[in-house]
């Protein structure tokens, strides 16, 4: 740590970005507002070819996104609270608990209840709660749920997991176009495609840049400038935002600033964030510690492409079914290796959450894998991405030290 | 009648003597599994099952909040609990826990022969259909290829043939409980199905039908045979349109219903309980249970296509898309069967059992109909505790008769 600086001065950069974040949110908010109203409004999981509704003009809302956001609030406790009140275990996933509790108490999260839907589309891409979580929801809101079945990928797809996966893609048109009496038309789907896959490839190249030392991106900061393009992608504002994300990162590389003051110790992060406990990672930058790459924000990476609609149809179940956690323990072992080369990483966080067993389960075989493979050390913590009564906050730093002293 | 324990012994002794017979076992997981096709390559599945007696050899492997189920099928493997397979046969896009056991059994047991067969989860009738199908041809290639057992057409009738007559019995005997619980009890009919489904085979199926044939002559003679049988319809079809009981019936009458729980589990905490029997429990809509009996057989040229249509019109599990209609054949079932109170199973983390339950819970008690849920664990580590969940759930059913 440079000696002539600053005590007040914070161990992390602040993105400029991340100001913009927060009016992509109120544009997000009031849109989906409107479509509720207009009854033309869908809840989408994260993982879902939001192109389609989006092209077919239905509103799209995120409740993983929501339920990052009561996380970040700290009352992800409180929320899950209302739904374990319905008799949901404190066991399931907690973005469902608090998905369902806001839903059930809408008046008491003013800021994470999302408007009512008409129809929930949900995508097993990244596991198989997001059927179930939905199937509660549509029982409190009445609406109808569409699942697109994207069976697990071991090794290449199979000709025929395609063939089912496009038959699917037909059906939510079909879906779609009967409940909101909206058609999808060759030009409208291209042009969304076109913007999300801008958005993609944009994104894309700021997580590039974090191969750069220092690295211009931290894990928060990705954690936070993810949002609109889990929750934006295929629209023009969505692609405005990461152009100037990626001006500002560029702008950090040319300069040699890195995202925290002082780089020493490069790691990778595995999993899903503790939306509640974000500074955790400021208090590992006071010690050099940076976070150049992590496995969730890689998840938004396909590029959607084609030239008329079936080409693009055809792209998606490239894309939609390939996503990080729709493929085997070896693809994601082989991923991590990956980052861990691509990034010169030094070791990695495996942080189990204990809501995402699809995520999870594994980390204790992968983590004994990609030490073998790659030599570098990780360690595993456990807790969970919104509920922070399953979150030991002693423990984990015990764990945390103890990698870090194999660095010393 | 045989014990429960002694069926399950002789499940044992059966698939030992098909061994020693050549015909090697393959393991399930999942109660779906296309046992016809297994048999139709030489093999006998046996449908794994958990071990109350095995604990705690997982840690290394899995985290605590894995299924109880799949913890128990690790420690098992780990401990070398298990009965000697050729192969395994993991499901896939069922539940995530059981997605990603079967990777982590790959790396943890490398010498293990370890098979996968994607169910799909979304009910897109031909696409499901055809997907499936094409899913059990590349089973079917791969346990030719792997394990050197050719499909035979031969082997495939008469597997259609066992499985088909291990249904039909096993029909009669829920019939039988559901017209006249002293006719059979519930233990015995879950260790008659689960002994079947552990070791496949003629003389299995001698067992449960000698129990069947005498079950058939007793609702014969309460001249209750043409009921039944258009009861056993109605089960299949999942439509009680029109059904009405002949017969006084007893009180109280309880359905179990819940995911992978193993029947068995559950009598043995009720068998625990003081001046309790389980022929309290008339029926359970569980997977190892009237979910993989009530399952009609494969039907058409294609044995692939077949079989899947067989699968995929059974009746419906928490891992699948359509709880409305789940929770309409259980509100049918609980109003049509004369169902005084229900027992809901929740495996300990069990994703689909744990979303499921509030569904089930709202809907029963929409009828007046009280609910218990009894979270349970492979180990029965809780057994006490859950003992005194049913026995208030009984002095409840209790007082409401007295009330009445």
């Amino acid at each position: 740590m440079s000696e002539d600086r600053n005590k007040d001065e914070k161990p992390y950069r602040k993105l400029e970005t991340q100001t913009l974040l927060q009016q992509i949110a109120f544009r997000q908010g009031f849109e989906a507002l409107a479509a509720s109203e207009e009854g033309r409004l869908t809840w989408v999981t994260s993982g879902f070819p939001v192109e389609i509704p989006i092209a077919m003009n239905v509103g799209v809302v995120y409740p993983e996104q929501a339920g990052a956001i009561i996380g970040a609030q700290k009352i992800g406790p409180e929320v899950s609270g209302y739904a374990e009140d319905l008799g949901y275990s404190q066991e399931l996933c907690s973005y469902a608990r608090v998905s369902i509790g806001s839903t059930d108490r809408p008046d008491d999260v003013p800021m994470g209840s999302l408007p009512t839907p008409q129809a929930l589309l949900a995508c097993n891409n990244i596991c198989g709660t997001v059927l179930k979580w939905y199937d509660a929801i549509s029982e409190m809101t009445n609406a109808p749920v569409f699942l697109l079945d994207t069976p697990p990928i071991e090794g290449e797809q199979l000709v025929h997991h395609k063939a089912y996966v496009k038959k699917g893609l037909k059906k939510l048109v079909e879906f779609l176009g009967s409940t909101f009496n909206t058609t999808l038309e060759d030009d409208r789907i291209r042009e969304v495609s076109e913007l999300s896959s801008k958005a993609i490839e944009l994104w894309s190249k700021s997580l590039q840049a974090c191969k750069n030392k220092p690295s211009p991106l931290n894990c928060a900061d990705r954690f936070l400038t993810m949002a609109p393009v889990v929750s934006s992608r295929g629209t023009e504002h969505c692609v405005e935002f990461y152009e100037i994300l990626l001006e500002e990162v560029e702008g950090r590389v040319k300069q040699g600033i890195g995202a925290i003051r002082d780089e020493k110790i490069r790691l990778l992060w595995d999993n899903i964030p503790p939306w509640f406990i974000l500074r955790f990672f400021n208090k590992l930058a006071a010690r050099g510690v940076g976070f150049p790459a992590d496995t969730y924000t890689h998840a938004w990476s396909g590029l959607v492409a084609g030239a008329d609609t079936d080409s693009i149809f055809d792209g998606m179940v490239d894309i939609y079914s390939n996503v990080y956690l729709n493929k085997g323990l070896e693809a994601k072992v082989d991923k991590m290796c990956q980052l861990i080369k691509d990034y010169d990483l030094d070791g990695f966080i495996m942080f189990s959450v204990r809501s995402c067993k699809r995520y999870s389960l594994g980390q204790l075989t992968s983590k004994e894998i990609v030490t073998e493979r790659t030599g570098v050390p990780g360690v595993i913590i456990e807790g969970d991405m919104v509920d922070s009564r399953l979150f030991n906050e002693a423990q984990i730093q015990t764990r945390v030290d103890a990698l870090l002293e194999m660095f010393i | 009648m045989m014990t429960n324990d002694q069926v399950i012994e002789q499940s044992k002794t059966e698939l030992d003597q098909l061994a020693g017979m050549g015909r090697s076992a393959i393991g399930v997981l999942y109660p779906h599994a296309p046992f016809e096709l297994i048999l139709a390559h030489g093999f006998t599945p046996t449908l794994l099952r958990t071990n109350p007696n095995v604990s705690g050899a997982y840690e290394t492997s899995l985290q605590t909040f894995a299924c109880s189920l799949v913890r128990n099928m690790f420690s098992q493997r780990e401990l070398d609990q298990f009965p000697l397979v050729a192969g395994l046969i993991f499901p896939g896009n069922t539940c995530d826990s059981l997605q990603n056991l079967g990777d982590i059994w790959r790396v943890r047991f490398p010498n293990d022969k370890v098979f996968r067969l994607t169910y799909p989860v979304a009910d897109q009738s031909d696409a499901s259909k055809e997907f499936l199908a094409q899913e059990l041809r590349l089973l079917s290639e791969r346990l030719s290829k792997d394990l050197d057992y050719p499909f035979s057409e031969d082997g495939y009738r008469y597997a259609v043939r066992l499985m088909q007559d291990f249904r039909e019995a096993a029909q009669t005997l829920y019939i039988g409980r559901l017209l006249n619980s002293k006719t059979i009890t519930y233990s015995q009919l879950a260790s008659l199905v689960r002994g079947f489904l552990s070791a496949p085979s003629d003389g299995m199926l001698e067992k449960i039908k000698e129990t069947a044939t005498r079950v058939s002559q007793e609702l014969e003679e309460r001249n209750l045979k043409e009921f039944g049988d258009t009861l056993r319809e109605a089960l299949l079809k999942r439509d009680f349109h029109g059904i009405e009981f002949p017969v006084k019936l007893p009180y109280p009458r309880i359905a179990v219903i819940g995911g992978m729980t193993d029947p068995d589990a559950l009598t043995r905490i009720i068998e625990s309980l003081p001046k309790t029997s389980d022929s309290i429990i008339v029926l359970d809509v569980l997977s190892f249970g009237l979910k993989t009996v009530f399952t009609r057989p494969p039907e058409g040229d294609d044995p692939f296509e077949a079989m899947a249509v067989s699968i995929l019109t059974s009746p419906g599990e928490p891992t699948q898309e359509g709880l409305p209609d789940r929770v309409r054949f259980l509100k049918d079932i609980v109003s049509n069967l004369y169902i005084h109170g229900l027992i809901i199973c929740e495996q300990s983390f069990c994703d689909p059992d744990e979303f499921e339950t509030p569904s089930i819970e709202k809907a029963v008690s929409e009828l007046n109909i009280p609910v218990v849920r009894l979270p349970l664990d492979s180990e029965l580590s809780d057994m006490s505790r859950l003992g005194v969940r049913i026995q208030s759930f009984l002095e409840t059913l209790g007082s409401r008769k007295e009330g009445c």
